[in-house]
């Protein structure tokens, strides 16, 4: 087990260097100058030169990388090109927000999910069955966005019952916080929701034909623990696995929802380091973002022997 | 007190869930009635008014810094930090004398060196301040509250240059900061002004914090732009960057912010019916929508074909594309946009006739265009810029241009306008962009109003004629001297085509409850401001 986790850790690290140098190459043949952006509208060519000059923008793409790489390493990810704070820092600051939606979207999506999935494959073929998966296709085909501006406008606007737009740190209180993050997380749930939903009603489905299921049945077992102990245990891998490769969707979610409800989160900084080409930033973030990925899918891989002891590592 | 369905929720939301103790820093906040929260038109991305020319470092600025002289509605400069001052009969050397009881906020007195350094640190960068550095002499410190600048010749436009607000203006530091290569970026914001920066409760990229300077003495004048008093009349300034216009929308009508400098224009009939919101327009002088050809490469190095382009746009059209409403938006056909105080009429018979393809396509033909492909710039992702770039793109297809119109977001056209090779190697013929008409209203401050070549701004236009205008316009001893100036160089730029405009428009701001905001070009002011 010790050194296969050793080994996924060292396969995470070969991965967290290729992105690196990918997003490197892409952003530095991307079109654009942070440069430009940075002088204003008005500034010479001349005053440009001279700040570009000034960042080393200037330099050989291999000194520019290395130059980057070697902080990495150093555990240094760099200095915003425009407001010249630590990337460290800018990251650490929009880090509760994002936490705070990723992982009640999580929660709050898993559990509404699984139960969903539960109960269309129990009544399977029924309305309940049928709503419930005409549910799941919407919120799986319904832009981020889309789902965003209309609760808004429902329950801020109309009802007034939740806030617009905005994030309240934890340390302010449990109640204010929650109220800021009803609607982004309920927003980015919904296509997390069906996506979960609809694998846990096809594993599902598959265990209850298993004949351990119908032995289960015949001794006399309850509805609920037939389904929950029996059934949804050994429905589990697939459902963790694609849990797991949900992160990546609720990644890119999360930009789109802190965008619409302004949260001063991570996706948000990274979506104004694209606009101005921030590259220490887009850098960073994503260095950050693909270890997430990566160790989530390892604690996937892993949670597989608990769930079921055949899998052994 | 009544019990609204928000209030309920919230109520027993949080009385179930607030098991962590709120932090006590919340005490220190003021109340929302004290507070402004306003939604501007971008993100603050660098706090050095110096090291860039965009507007909302300007506008960090004005809020904790202050500066020598301000300007009245008739952009008369008016003393703000300075006591008094005046000129030498030889037009050679002003004297400037500190009035009482500045400070900086971290205590120290403002002194003259804090100034000359300052003026020096601006002048390096500033378009009129390098005007101004090249004919300097000296700048003597005759004690810590005068100094004076010495001019190498007679010369009438320092006062104005050290009091324009539109950027980069000249703004008073530490000689300290003052000191800081003009190349790089101060470190530390310490100023004068009206507003203290509150640097911990800034989220970058999120929301800039500014609180009432306690100690600051306001001149004792009523404020008119940023002439006068500076009188705050609440305890905190935010700035939210909420960059989706939507939700910036949403929040306004549900009360939880105060302005919105730049609402969306398809949305603003959502504002028109809620009675607390009202739309004003605060820069009654508006933008400018300007065209730039380039002059390095065919077919724009051909003066026919420049003409061409003034026949061929329509500027109505691409404003009503954008801004719908006739009452924000109008033609612009002077040089010094319209409403400025050099605006004129002189050879603008292209405009009086209106748009005319058909005199287009005899100029492109007579420029000799050999149908090689015209590169065309188009930002998509700022709306006018987007309307701009498409309608003109199909008129100068119209009228005989092969156009290639190439897209991209505003980040990418800003850097390859600045690519001088060949438009098939990387380069250009047209990009499109903007400006506050306050600045197109000086023939010397503004960049883009030069003729200079190579060494001038994106589009390198060239013409010696123009450049003599320019500095006779600067070396005018008043304005009716300078007025007719700008009369001779509209009349002659209109014949070789600078660059041209697309039209000028008047966006209004989104204010809930909020009086005294004083509306003006290039700046939003929140010193005067009430709430309620």
């Amino acid at each position: 087990m010790l050194s296969y986790i050793a080994q996924r850790l060292a396969q995470t690290l070969l991965v967290m260097t290729l992105v690196g140098i990918f997003v490197f190459l892409l952003l530095h043949f991307s079109a654009g100058d942070p440069a430009a952006i940075i002088a204003g509208d008005y500034a010479t060519p001349q005053q440009i030169v001279a700040i570009r000059q000034r960042l080393g923008l200037d330099d050989p793409l291999l000194v520019q990388f290395w130059r980057w790489a070697a902080r990495v390493l150093s555990g240094d990810l760099g200095v915003s090109i425009f407001s010249n704070t630590p990337v460290s820092r800018l990251i650490l600051q929009r880090l509760e927000p994002t936490l705070s939606l990723a992982l009640l979207t999580m929660l709050f999506a898993v559990g509404i999910a699984v139960s969903l999935g539960v109960i269309a494959a129990w009544r399977v073929g029924s309305l309940v069955d049928r709503a419930l998966m005409g549910f799941s296709v919407l919120g799986f085909s319904m832009p981020a966005f889309v789902v965003g501006y209309g609760l808004i406008y429902i329950f801020a606007i109309e009802l007034r019952w939740l806030p617009v737009q905005g994030y309240k740190p934890l340390a302010d209180g449990v109640g204010p916080w929650l109220l800021h993050l009803i609607l982004p997380t309920v927003t980015l749930g919904l296509a997390y929701i069906a996506l979960i939903a609809r694998m846990t009603r096809a594993s599902m489905l598959e265990v209850l034909e298993e004949d351990y299921i119908r032995t289960a049945k015949a001794k006399g077992v309850t509805t609920k623990t037939m389904l929950m102990k029996h059934a949804l245990k050994n429905a589990g891998v697939p459902i963790i696995t694609v849990i797991g490769i949900g992160v990546a969707l609720l990644i890119g979610g999360v930009v789109i929802t802190e965008t619409v409800f302004n949260i001063p989160g991570i996706g948000r900084l990274v979506v104004d380091a694209i606009s101005k080409r921030d590259y220490p930033i887009i850098q960073g973030v994503i260095l950050l973002f693909s270890g997430i990925y990566v160790l989530v899918n390892l604690l996937v891989d892993l949670s597989y022997s608990l769930i079921d002891p055949r899998i052994r590592y | 007190m009544t019990t609204t369905r928000r209030r309920f929720v919230q109520g027993s939301l949080a009385g179930a869930l607030t098991a962590a103790p709120a932090r006590l820093r919340a005490q220190t906040t003021p109340p929302v009635s004290r507070t402004v929260r306003a939604v501007l038109h971008g993100d603050l991305r660098v706090f050095d008014p110096v090291w860039t020319t965009a507007n909302m470092t300007s506008y960090h600025a004005a809020m904790v810094y202050d500066t020598l002289f301000g300007v009245d509605d008739k952009f008369e400069p008016k003393p703000q930090m300075v006591s008094k001052y005046s000129l030498s009969d030889d037009r050679k050397t002003y004297s400037f004398e500190l009035r009482d009881g500045l400070r900086f906020t971290d205590g120290t007195p403002v002194t003259a060196r804090d100034c000359v350094a300052s003026i020096r640190r601006w002048g390096a960068r500033d378009g009129g301040g390098q005007h101004m550095m090249a004919r300097l002499a000296d700048t003597p410190v005759k004690d810590d509250k005068s100094f004076q600048l010495v001019m190498k010749e007679p010369y009438s436009l320092a006062v104005e240059w050290l009091a324009k607000a539109a950027t980069n203006a000249c703004y008073i530091m530490r000689e300290k900061e003052a000191q800081t290569d003009p190349m790089q970026q101060i470190q530390t914001i310490i100023g004068s002004g009206p507003f203290v920066m509150n640097q911990d409760a800034v989220v970058q990229g999120q929301r800039y914090v500014y609180d009432k300077n306690p100690n600051y003495v306001p001149r004792s004048e009523p404020a008119v732009f940023t002439s006068g008093g500076k009188v705050v009349n609440v305890d905190r300034v935010v700035y939210e960057n909420i960059a989706d216009e939507a939700t910036a929308i949403a929040a306004i009508r549900a009360g939880e912010i105060d302005m919105i400098e730049y609402p969306n224009v398809d949305l603003l009939s959502s504002l028109e019916g809620e009675k607390e919101i009202k739309l004003e327009v605060l820069n009654k002088q508006g933008q400018l929508g300007w065209a730039r050809v380039n002059w390095l490469h065919p077919p724009f190095n051909n003066v026919k074909a420049r003409q061409a382009m003034l026949y061929l746009i329509h500027p109505t059209e691409v404003m009503k594309a954008t801004f719908g409403d006739e009452k924000y938006f109008k033609g612009c056909s002077s040089l010094f946009g319209m409403g400025t105080p050099m605006e004129n009429d002189a050879n603008i018979d292209w405009f009086k006739g209106g748009q005319n393809i058909e005199k287009a396509k005899q100029l492109v033909k007579e420029s000799g265009y050999d149908g090689r492909p015209v590169v065309v710039l188009h930002a998509t992702n700022i709306a006018y810029m987007n309307n701009a770039a498409n309608l003109i793109a199909q008129w100068m297809r119209q009228a005989g241009f092969n156009v290639s119109l190439q897209a991209s977001d505003w980040g990418a056209v800003i850097t390859r306008r600045a690519v001088k090779s060949p438009p098939d190697q990387g380069g250009w013929n047209v990009f499109f962009t903007s400006g506050s008409v306050n600045a197109f209203g000086n023939p010397v401050a503004l960049s883009g109003h030069a003729a200079n070549g190579e060494k001038g701004w994106f589009g390198w236009p060239s013409d010696e004629k123009h450049e003599a205008f320019r500095d006779k316009w600067a070396a005018a001893s008043n304005d009716a001297e300078r007025r007719q100036i700008a009369r001779d160089m509209q009349q002659n730029a209109w014949d070789f085509v600078p660059h041209m405009y697309y039209g000028q428009w008047f966006q209004p701001a989104a204010l809930r409850n909020l009086t005294g905001l004083i509306g003006m070009p290039e700046l939003i002011p929140f010193w005067n401001v009430k709430k309620g």
